[in-house]
């Protein structure tokens, strides 16, 4: 497999586009969601020796993908906020107003508009599917925090969804 | 319910997925990839042909240093009092041998056969030296050279002796 050309293009088809909205969601830059998209799949690519298949090849390279969005992230100086707030429990947010009108794009857009740490747990939480005890694993964060900054994620959103909702009316 | 982002997202996950990287990045990896294939084992080579030559010149740094301690071992790296002897005598010798020389247009038999017998005590000084650095009791060794040395010196001075009385045997004959 190492050496077939037309298998590693396959899988960069199959893969590419998901893996570089991961990225993206995370990094919120598309030059260095590019980056790491074309680092992931060398790495993928030369240390496919290394995997086993325990899980699936798009699960392996999305943790690959994850990881070096993170490090480019904290290379930014990202920090999370400090488990010293949880005390603090935020109100749960309802989003029973948005039932119709609700459209993918602009939750989308929205989550762009998070502050870094927010967006991050938000995306792995929400759209990469990772429970919080994962997310506490790959941000080196207690699982409190990833909680707490999930429901402070998701209040942030809504406060944006509002306001282009008063907006768009 | 609170979890309505949730379901929303679950039911909607294909059209979060929508941007597209741009149409050149598999060539950018391509490229990467065949550079890497050319390039690893060279690197390799590179790196293991450094190693190398630097333990080659460790190496040999190392042996000539040996040879050379080992070639200039001093009396004075094993006993200091043997070593100062050494050098007074070695003085003395220097010195005797000077006023040899001056009755060796004289007597010149005289003073080839004086001087062979030095050169035998010299070379049997000389191979003490070399075997100095090897020898397991080098303070023999030291006292053998030091004994040699004084033995030169006697040598020299019976044979300036000599030399003495013949020169003046034959001034007294001359007369």
């Amino acid at each position: 497999m190492q050496g077939s050309r037309a298998a590693q293009f396959e899988l960069y088809k199959l893969y590419a586009k998901a893996m570089y909205n991961v990225s993206l969601r995370i990094l919120n830059y598309e030059e260095e969601a590019e980056d790491v998209l074309q680092e992931s799949f060398l790495d993928a690519f030369t240390r496919i020796v290394d995997f086993r298949q325990e899980t699936t090849f798009g699960l392996w390279l999305k943790q690959i993908v994850i990881n070096k969005s993170i490090n480019y992230l904290r290379k930014r100086k990202m920090e999370f906020v400090s488990t010293d707030e949880i005390t603090e429990v935020p109100d749960d947010v309802s989003f029973d107003h948005y039932d119709n009108q609700l459209k993918a794009d602009e939750v989308r857009q929205a989550i762009t508009q998070l502050p870094d740490g927010y967006r991050v747990v938000l995306s792995l939480y929400l759209l990469e599917g990772y429970d919080h005890e994962e997310i506490s694993h790959i941000l080196k964060i207690s699982e409190n925090t990833s909680r707490t900054q999930y429901m402070r994620a998701k209040k942030k959103l809504k406060s944006i969804l509002d306001l282009k909702g008063v907006r768009d009316e | 319910m609170n979890n309505r982002l949730e379901t929303f997202v679950k039911d909607n996950r294909r059209s979060f997925d929508v941007m597209e990287p741009s149409a050149g990045l598999w060539a950018k990896i391509e490229q990467e990839l065949d550079h890497k294939k050319e390039k690893k084992p060279l690197k390799l080579y590179l790196w293991m042909s450094v190693a190398a030559a630097i333990l080659v010149v460790f190496g040999l740094g190392w042996l000539y240093a040996g040879r050379m301690q080992k070639g200039e071992m001093e009396i004075a790296d094993v006993n200091a009092v043997y070593a100062k002897k050494e050098v007074q005598f070695a003085g003395l010798i220097i010195e005797k041998r000077d006023s040899l020389a001056i009755f060796a247009s004289a007597n010149p038999e005289l003073y080839k056969k004086f001087t062979a017998d030095l050169e035998k005590l010299d070379e049997e000084y000389e191979r003490l030296k070399s075997e100095l650095p090897a020898s397991p009791n080098q303070t023999f060794v030291v006292k053998a050279m030091v004994k040699n040395r004084e033995i030169q010196l006697q040598l020299l001075k019976q044979q300036l002796s000599i030399i003495n009385q013949v020169d003046d045997y034959k001034k007294v004959n001359q007369i």
